[in-house]
């Protein structure tokens, strides 16, 4: 066991793991942080999606250990108590989702690219997505969604942290 | 609170924010893997590595003792507990014996017949010692020949998958009038013929089975992520002994994406249920993405001869499909009808199509079993007959919409039979038609063509213009509805959720009953000791479980009525409600509708009943697609795609509009990019990974120009919806290929760009393009 300490979600954890304990089953397994998904063994799908200090990471491919000392931010830290985060709410306003799996990682990355490229024409949104996978909505809405929340984010600088801390 | 404005703004109709997205877009969804029993223990399979072996020995000593392991099974284990095999296919053969399978169980006994087929199970109490202690199982095979092509299945000598079928087909059906067709082709002007690849697909919901299994109370609970609660609770019962039906409860929760591939039990359902029974402890199973690639049921795969007799005018005059389904290993009922019935029933679609010689060959090999994939046999169907429209028109040189109107079936021909004996009870195609050609500009086409052609791209158009069939043909739904005093309404159904947003939908057509805001009623799903039905497939959920819905929720009203009647000391019929308010007409006394629940026994009213519909709906459409190829790489890309689609009544226009438009990137994929391949020789699956098959991704196409038509509604319900969850999908695969063939033949290929057969991809195109290789035919019957 390697004892790590790490921020999930602004809260600091200390935890004893496995080395070879991946990272999205720390946050689903003893951290009970669901949201985030597992769709696939070969990193394709992009359904884990975190953030690891800023940074979009697919969170089975991330040892643990790996993400000792950093700062971990879930799907589960984007919405402000009832207050969804613009990305979410762009995901509800333009029906960016049907089953949800893949929701909570398109909103990691999304939230990544946006730190970024506040305003990404939609050839970059769509390059920021290409390693997230959905089968339901042939990514029409979620484009959009991306785009809608874009432009919210760029009208109100201030909006939520979370998410924006790259 | 203005109710009456609530109504109006959140009832059927009205573009409303979905119910199910806040907890979705928080990661608050309830996943069967998000959640865990106490005491959780997790099952790992260990899986065939060989298409057909028998098996010989199975040394579980090593396994057993790992720490963490609880218990290691074998399929002998299962069989000498009284575990049964699963329904076969049903049907016939064509030799007149019944449908032919092998025995379908939980786990391999004596004999595995695909790769990835589950061969031992081993229960940890982490999922990672499972899977460890199921790597140190040994397992000791013998291998047999695997054969993976239907034609040399069929042959002398191949291969035999069970004892009943030396021919290794599963179960035949033929159709029509073979005579009057072939009478039909010998007098006809023009003859067309098109053999065609239907290819196998793996459906791909982003979320992996998974199933977790316990006792509590003495009953066995399921829960899992499937779109059939009540079919899982009857397999469960018929398998596992000595299980009667109030001893087992289903439940599912969120369910991420179907696709016809959550429906009914799987086998490893059932080993999951007999450890978790066995052991007395809480038992897991989430699958690899491997595993589903492995053994979730795939779809399509048929190859079929279509050929087409026409006059000299283009009227058709006869319709010969002779197709052989690839079925799998251990065929079961569904895979079977999907090919040799539920296609056929749509096969004449829009057209006014009398003669018909269908034969269908359901034939197993050493694959993963078939089952249904979005659209389910009317996909198959669609693409053969728009292929071969376009041929025709080709053949004629006629514009490819123009021979489709010479034989549309007109509306005063409604309601119309088909040759299936399908009756359309409406359905105006011509103006769907038109609509489309309108919508997509088709009469400017050659201005675009010449535009791309200067950019050094070659441009191509395609028109599918269809029908297809919805409903499972299970008409009934039941619906409980319960008015309780805190101020909820909780409807409570047997179909289930799996991203369609079926409750959002529901909440609107209630919101229409009752007049109260949205947020003031919740849909229950997902448990059998709730309600039971069919659940959903077959796009049948609105327009029979919201017909079930709407009738049960005016039931309420009414009964409602009587008890507000009592409560105010008045007469039912100066009574009336409007917007979760009783009134006494023409008085200020009143009583409000969850007031009312407060006032009844356990503070709630409560109703239940069942609504039944008159048939399946016929939703229809005209889609066309144009396309630009590069020529350099081969590469094609969508660059336009409009539709306009029969629908009948819209209840959620957003929903509806995500439905075909996603469903459409789905019918896309198959035609460029998604085939599940093995390897004919070894049995091999090579496309067993995200990184291998290839799903749609983000960058692809996203400009869809959707319109509904609304103005047919359907008549043999009361809502007048028609299925829409799979029309986007059956329409778009006909309409991108029918493109890509028309930029080839254009470009100086002719009618030889017909052979090409799906997924188009850049290699395929570029080989079509510069070396004029094409498919060879795949049709080779012996």
């Amino acid at each position: 066991m390697n004892n790590i300490s790490l921020r999930v979600n602004g809260q600091p954890k200390a935890l004893a793991v496995e080395p070879q304990t991946l990272l999205v089953d720390l946050l689903r397994g003893p951290l009970g942080l669901t949201g985030t998904h597992v769709g696939c063994d070969t990193s394709q799908c992009g359904a884990c999606t975190v953030l690891l200090n800023g940074e979009s990471v697919k969170s089975c491919s991330v040892l643990a250990v790996q993400a000792d000392g950093g700062e971990v931010t879930t799907i589960e830290a984007m919405a402000q108590g009832d207050s969804l985060h613009p990305i979410q709410q762009a995901f509800v306003d333009c029906h960016g989702l049907q089953c949800g799996f893949c929701t909570p990682g398109m909103v990691m990355s999304a939230a990544c690219l946006l730190a970024k490229t506040p305003q990404p024409d939609d050839a970059q949104i769509a390059h920021a997505l290409e390693g997230n996978l959905c089968r339901c909505t042939g990514y029409v809405n979620i484009v959009a969604a991306v785009r809608q929340a874009a432009e919210t984010m760029s009208a109100q600088p201030q909006g939520p942290a979370a998410g924006a801390r790259a | 609170m203005n109710a009456p404005l609530e109504a109006g703004r959140f009832g059927s109709g009205q573009a409303i924010s979905r119910v199910e997205d806040p907890a979705l877009v928080t990661g608050r969804g309830q996943f069967t893997d998000d959640i865990d029993e106490p005491g959780q223990t997790h099952l790992a399979f260990l899986r065939s590595p060989y298409a057909h072996a028998s098996i010989s020995r199975i040394d579980t000593e090593t396994a057993a003792a790992m720490p963490g392991v609880l218990a290691v099974y074998t399929g002998a284990d299962l069989v000498s507990a009284g575990v049964k095999a699963m329904p076969g296919p049903g049907f016939a053969r064509p030799d007149g014996q019944p449908g032919a399978s092998a025995p379908r169980r939980a786990l391999a006994f004596e004999r595995v017949r695909f790769v990835g087929e589950a061969v031992v199970a081993v229960v940890a109490d982490s999922r990672a010692a499972a899977r460890a202690a199921a790597e140190a199982v040994w397992v000791d095979y013998d291998e047999l020949p695997a054969v993976t092509d239907v034609f040399a299945a069929m042959k002398p000598g191949a291969p035999q998958l069970c004892e009943a079928a030396p021919d290794n087909i599963a179960a035949a059906m033929n159709h029509g009038d073979a005579k009057a067709t072939a009478d039909a082709f010998a007098s006809a002007a023009h003859k067309i013929t098109l053999d065609l690849h239907n290819q196998r697909l793996a459906p791909s919901p982003i979320e992996p089975r998974c199933t977790n299994a316990w006792m509590a109370d003495g009953r066995l609970t399921v829960r899992l992520s499937s779109q059939m609660p009540t079919g899982v609770r009857t397999g469960l019962m018929a398998a596992l002994p000595d299980l009667a039906e109030a001893q087992v409860r289903v439940l599912v929760g969120d369910v991420g994406g179907g696709f016809g591939m959550k429906t009914g039990l799987y086998p490893e359902d059932l080993a999951v249920a007999f450890a978790a029974r066995q052991l007395g402890k809480p038992v897991k199973w989430r699958a690899d993405r491997l595993e589903e690639f492995l053994s979730a049921v795939h779809g399509r795969d048929v190859t079929s001869r279509a050929e087409l007799a026409l006059d000299a005018q283009g009227k058709v005059l006869a319709l010969r499909v002779h197709g052989v389904a690839n079925v799998g290993a251990y065929p079961t009922g569904t895979g079977v009808a999907i090919q040799v019935l539920i296609g056929p029933w749509v096969g004449t679609s829009i057209y006014d199509i009398r003669t018909v010689d269908m034969r269908f060959t359901a034939v197993m090999t050493n694959t993963a079993t078939t089952g249904a994939y979005r659209g389910a046999g009317r996909p198959e169907a669609i693409y053969i007959i728009e292929r071969l429209m376009d041929a025709a028109a080709r053949e004629l040189k006629l514009d490819p919409a123009e021979l489709r109107r010479r034989n549309l079936i007109q509306p005063e021909q409604m309601p119309y039979t088909n040759p299936l004996g399908q009756v359309y009870d409406s359905g105006e195609f011509g103006k769907i038609l038109d609509a489309g050609l309108a919508l997509a500009d088709w009469d400017g086409f050659e201005h675009r063509r010449a535009e791309s052609k200067a950019r050094g791209q070659l441009r191509g158009r395609g028109l599918a213009s269809f029908l297809e069939w919805t409903g499972g043909n299970v008409f009934e739904e039941f619906v409980a509805v319960r008015v309780a005093a805190d101020g909820f309404i909780e409807l409570t159904s047997a179909t289930q959720a799996m991203g369609q947003g079926i409750a959002t939908s529901y909440v609107q057509l209630a919101v229409d009953v009752f007049g109260v805001p949205p947020d003031r009623i919740r849909v229950l799903q997902g448990d059998t000791d709730r309600a039971n039905g069919f659940g959903s497939a077959g796009s049948r959920s609105l327009f029979t479980g919201g017909t079930a819905v709407s009738v049960v929720s005016q039931k309420t009203v009414d009964e409602a009525k009587q008890l507000a009647a009592q409560a105010l000391e008045a007469s039912a019929t100066d009574i009336e409600y409007q917007a979760g308010r009783f009134n006494v007409v023409g008085t200020d006394m009143g009583i409000g509708l969850f007031e009312l629940a407060a006032k009844q026994p356990e503070a709630s009213i409560r109703v239940q009943g069942s609504a039944k519909v008159g048939g399946p709906t016929w939703p229809n459409a005209c889609h066309v697609c144009e396309v630009e190829i590069d020529p350099a790489t081969g590469e094609v890309a969508v660059v336009a795609y409009a539709s306009v689609n029969d629908i009948g009544r819209v209840i959620s226009p957003t929903i509806v509009r995500g439905q075909i438009e996603g469903g459409a990137v789905q019918g896309l994929g198959q035609a460029l990019c998604e085939r599940v391949a093995y390897d004919s020789e070894s049995g091999q699956l090579q496309s067993a990974s995200l990184m291998d098959y290839a799903l749609p991704h983000a960058d692809g196409f996203l400009d869809f120009k959707t319109v509904f038509d609304t103005s047919v509604p359907c008549k043999t319900n009361p809502l007048g919806v028609k299925g829409v969850g799979e029309l986007g999908t059956i329409g778009a695969t006909p309409a991108v290929v029918n493109a890509v063939i028309d930029a080839l033949d254009t470009f100086g290929l002719g009618r030889d760009a017909e052979a090409i057969q799906m997924p188009m991809t850049s290699e395929r195109v570029w080989r079509a393009l510069h070396l004029r290789q094409l498919d060879p035919s795949p049709y080779r019957p012996s």
